[in-house]
């Protein structure tokens, strides 16, 4: 039979080899390390190396490379793909909901296995890991498709560099708190020499300047960036993006109306941004990494850059297609797939199920100020719960459980990170009210084209 | 009157040195007000706002013309399934969600717009997906020579119980 | 003499280097002293400031893919014409008919690069805790230089005038017009009216300033490019140089105290 989108073809099983390849080296090195550094494990009674299991990892890989580099003639009978009860698992299980809450709990588990993650071998494992399932998605047709779009590779790498910086910091972080709950200088201290500029540093740049603008032309011969059809204002492309980095921002805007999502959130974002170090009051972990001195600015910080906008922009750009629908990772993008997108206000349960009567209106030809007030009547619990949110909250939360950061931080620098903090989770809060009671606006006044 | 008064008062009772600093920064506002103005162009090179779409035989009954949306960015309806009246009205064809421009799908008889998803009746009337709202009708009257005239100059929101204004709509019987 | 030797020895060489070449402990530091662009940086720093698993570079890179972006900037601006009527074919052409068709490739890569390298310079720079006094203020300016690359990335967005381009600009313009007070559908626009007369209409609000029109044209065309290539770049660069001076004159490159 012939496949019009072939999940395999002979320039895909070919690239792959190169992956492949690629990985073989990478872990060739890491024998070699692992030779040095790793002990013994107990196998069979037997004390083993531990570097001959990586040694055995890598002559598989090596195998497996040149099983691709060769055997590309006839791609339908070539066996290494991605198995399809696997793809069909992952595309009914994902959904906004489960995709949230993976990231949610993997930063979680980031922060709380901390000291388990930063060990070499588990980073390695992790990034081995990752590799190889993107290598085997990349046997399917439709990952293939969006994954390999020329605008979309720098998000790709971006989620690489992002995770070992992440890793890279933690594993520095654990290192220093480490060393001050032993009571040693931290490790920077130790290396306190001054060197001069002239070469060390001069010549890293150049180096690096060099290594640059290597990758820069490499990237510009191997993918042409893209264009498509002359801009036409009549025809509208489906799904049309925003560019990739504003992603995140085109993500909330199926929870929050424009003016919420496109100009009062993300100028919260540059404000708080701005205002952090005028709010932040712990003077420990200046100039150095640490995670235990500063629990509570890194934990925020982190989530606001891991699964708000990272995350995000990963959803918006991988796993959603035409009307903004959901696909998983290997789902075909169906421009008729159908999804049921009936919401209702708050105002609307509270009148018709709560109340079970039709909801206000004024009266036709009724001055402007009955037609306010009859606007306020019909979204009164909407209201409420909104001013309460931003105005009752900060000072429960100043008696409660930011009391310590109250007494120290003192009235003003307290009330601009409370309500930070209440944007940063008005994004989440609206999200699960969304998913958990079809909820489309908490206040729904289209007169005003003030909808929250 | 009580503003110059005021200003003059005050002015009394600044020295010189505040008056000349009160003076420049009033200056330096007017002058920024200024050039934020000069940004705004005064003379567009943008399709007329009103123009003739034929008689209104051109438009037969639970239609919806695609005709001018390329040219001029409206929809012409024709239709009865607007509180039962037999109505002829021009719809814009920007979305209220984020002004992309939606599709009249006529096997599912409705307008879907392809960046989120909002979905709207042939009457305009939102019920799917984020749109906030309906979509917005634009002036529609006859002409003095008997033909049909859009006025995109004019806009009429539903939620704000525009749509009974009698320029936002031609009787269907007419066609 | 060996013809080096002749060179270093004549006056034009010396009028431009005023020190032997920087090979002993004295001339390294005079040639930081003596040279503008070497000047940026410090004489001597401590041995953890260059340290790559703590700086990670991604200022140094973001500064260079800037010039990256400058120069072939520049470079495309010899081809290209913000209209409607070259704008797309212009494009075209610097892939097909231009020789060394891979400068827009390189402006491209750059950029989203650039995007990138720069959040990663901010989450460095937090997670050291870098922007604790006295670096506050600096941090700061970083926010706006991080807003000012957005921006740039955003403008270049629309002038391959390509569906891509057009529609990821009238879909982020189109939040403008949700401006609370200052867009004609923003929250409260209603109430700036005189005597009736509404001051925020669509022919007067955030989005038509934006935009030079009531949707993305031949006005938002060259609004855009010349924010692009001469409005933001000139704003950024004054940013850059007052970064780079808050970060010698706040006590360099952070460090335990």
């Amino acid at each position: 039979m012939l496949e019009h989108h072939p999940d395999l073809t002979a320039s895909v099983i070919y690239g792959l080899g190169w992956l492949y390849l690629l990985l073989f080296l990478m872990n060739c090195a890491w024998v070699w390390r692992s030779y040095h550094q790793d002990g013994e494990v107990k196998l069979f009674g037997q004390g083993v190396p531990v570097a001959s299991i990586w040694a055995l990892y890598a002559a598989m890989l090596g195998m497996i490379s040149t099983a691709h580099l060769t055997g590309s003639n006839n791609p339908q009978m070539f066996l290494l793909r991605m198995p399809d009860a696997f793809k069909s698992a992952v595309d009914s299980l994902s959904g906004p909901v489960s995709f949230f809450s993976l990231s949610v709990g993997l930063f979680v588990a980031v922060i709380l296995l901390r000291e388990w993650i930063v060990k070499p071998t588990v980073g390695w494992v992790l990034l081995n890991a990752s590799l190889i399932f993107l290598a085997l998605s990349m046997t399917d047709y439709d990952f293939r498709q969006i994954v390999g779009k020329p605008d979309n590779v720098p998000i790709v790498a971006m989620l690489f560099i992002c995770a070992y910086f992440t890793w890279l910091s933690f594993a520095c972080a654990v290192e220093n708190d480490k060393r001050k709950a032993a009571g040693k200088p931290l490790y920077s201290q130790e290396k306190n020499d001054k060197i001069l500029v002239w070469p060390d540093l001069v010549y890293s740049e150049l180096i690096c300047m060099v290594l640059v603008t290597a990758l820069l032309v490499a990237w510009g011969i191997v993918l042409q960036a893209p264009l498509e059809e002359p801009a036409s204002s009549a025809k509208t492309p489906n799904p049309s993006k925003a560019p990739w980095y504003f992603l995140g921002l085109q993500e909330m805007l199926v929870y929050y109306d424009p003016w919420m999502a496109g100009v009062v959130l993300p100028s919260m974002i540059l404000v708080g941004l701005m205002a952090i170090p005028y709010i932040d009051f712990n003077k420990l972990g200046n100039g150095y990494y640490t995670f235990n001195e500063r629990k509570f600015a890194i934990s925020t910080f982190l989530f606001g850059f891991l699964p708000l906008w990272v995350a995000m922009i990963v959803l918006g750009t991988f796993l959603r297609g035409p009307n903004w629908n959901f696909f998983g990772p290997y789902e075909y993008w169906d421009v008729h797939k159908l999804e049921l997108l009936n919401n209702v206000n708050i105002s609307e349960w509270f009148w018709y199920k709560v109340m079970n009567t039709k909801m206000p209106v004024a009266p036709a030809g009724s001055d402007q100020a009955t037609q306010i007030g009859y606007i306020l009547l019909r979204e009164w619990l909407g209201l409420v719960i909104t001013v309460a949110y931003l105005a009752v909250l900060p000072p429960l939360m100043a008696v409660t459980v930011f009391r310590k950061f109250f007494v120290r931080m003192g009235f003003l620098r307290f009330m601009v990170l409370s309500n930070l903090i209440l944007f940063m989770a008005s994004l989440p809060i609206k999200m699960v009210l969304r998913w958990s009671f079809n909820l489309k606006y908490i206040v729904a006044i289209p007169e005003w084209f003030f909808n929250i | 009157m009580l503003i110059i008064i005021g200003v003059c008062i005050w002015g009394a009772l600044l020295s010189p040195f505040a008056m000349a600093w009160t003076a420049l920064a009033g200056v330096t506002g007017i002058a920024t007000l200024g050039t934020a103005r000069f940004m705004f162009p005064n003379v567009l090179v943008e399709p007329p706002s009103k123009f003739k779409i034929g008689p209104a035989s051109d438009y037969p009954l639970n239609a919806v013309s695609n005709k001018w949306k390329d040219q001029f960015g409206v929809w012409i309806v024709h239709t009865d399934q607007y509180e039962g009246k037999d109505l002829i009205y021009a719809l814009s064809t920007v979305c209220t969600h984020l002004g992309c421009t939606p599709s009249w799908l006529d096997g599912e008889q409705k307008f879907k717009c392809p960046c989120h998803g909002s979905g709207f009746y042939i009457t305009g009337v939102n019920f799917e997906g984020p749109a906030p709202r309906p979509l917005e009708r634009v002036g529609l009257r006859i002409a003095e020579d008997g033909m049909l005239e859009v006025d995109k100059s004019m806009k009429f929101q539903e939620e704000m119980g525009q749509w009974v204004d009698a320029t936002s709509f031609v009787d269907g019987s007419l066609a | 003499m060996s013809v080096g030797d002749y060179i270093r020895g004549s006056q034009i060489w010396k009028s431009i280097f005023r020190h032997p070449a920087p090979v002993d402990r004295r001339n390294r530091v005079v040639v930081m002293l003596t040279n503008f662009f070497l000047h940026l940086h410090p004489v001597s720093i401590k041995q953890q400031g260059i340290a790559l698993s703590y700086t990670w570079c991604m200022g140094g890179i973001t500064f260079f893919l800037f010039l990256v972006e400058t120069i072939t900037g520049v470079l495309l601006m010899f081809y290209y014409r913000p209209t409607l009527q070259f704008a797309f074919n212009d494009i075209l052409a610097l892939r097909d008919v231009t020789t060394l068709g891979i400068m827009r490739e390189i402006h491209r890569w750059a950029a989203h690069a650039m995007v990138i390298t720069v959040w990663l310079h901010m989450y460095r720079v937090f997670l050291t805790g870098s922007y604790k006094p006295p670096r506050e203020f600096n941090w700061v300016i970083g926010v706006l230089l991080l807003v000012l690359t957005l921006l740039l990335s955003f403008t270049g967005y629309l002038l391959p005038w390509d569906q891509l381009a057009i529609w990821a600009i009238t879909v982020g313009s189109n939040m403008a017009r949700a401006t609370p007070f200052l867009g004609y559908e923003g929250p409260g626009a209603q109430l700036l009216n005189i005597g009736g007369f509404d001051l925020i209409t669509n022919g007067s609000d955030a989005r038509f300033l934006l935009l030079g029109g009531r949707f993305v044209g031949e006005a938002t065309l060259n609004r855009f490019y010349i924010l692009h290539c001469v409005a933001i770049p000139l704003v950024v660069a004054l940013l850059i140089a007052i970064h780079f001076w808050r970060v010698r004159k706040d006590g360099g490159i952070s460090q335990p105290l």
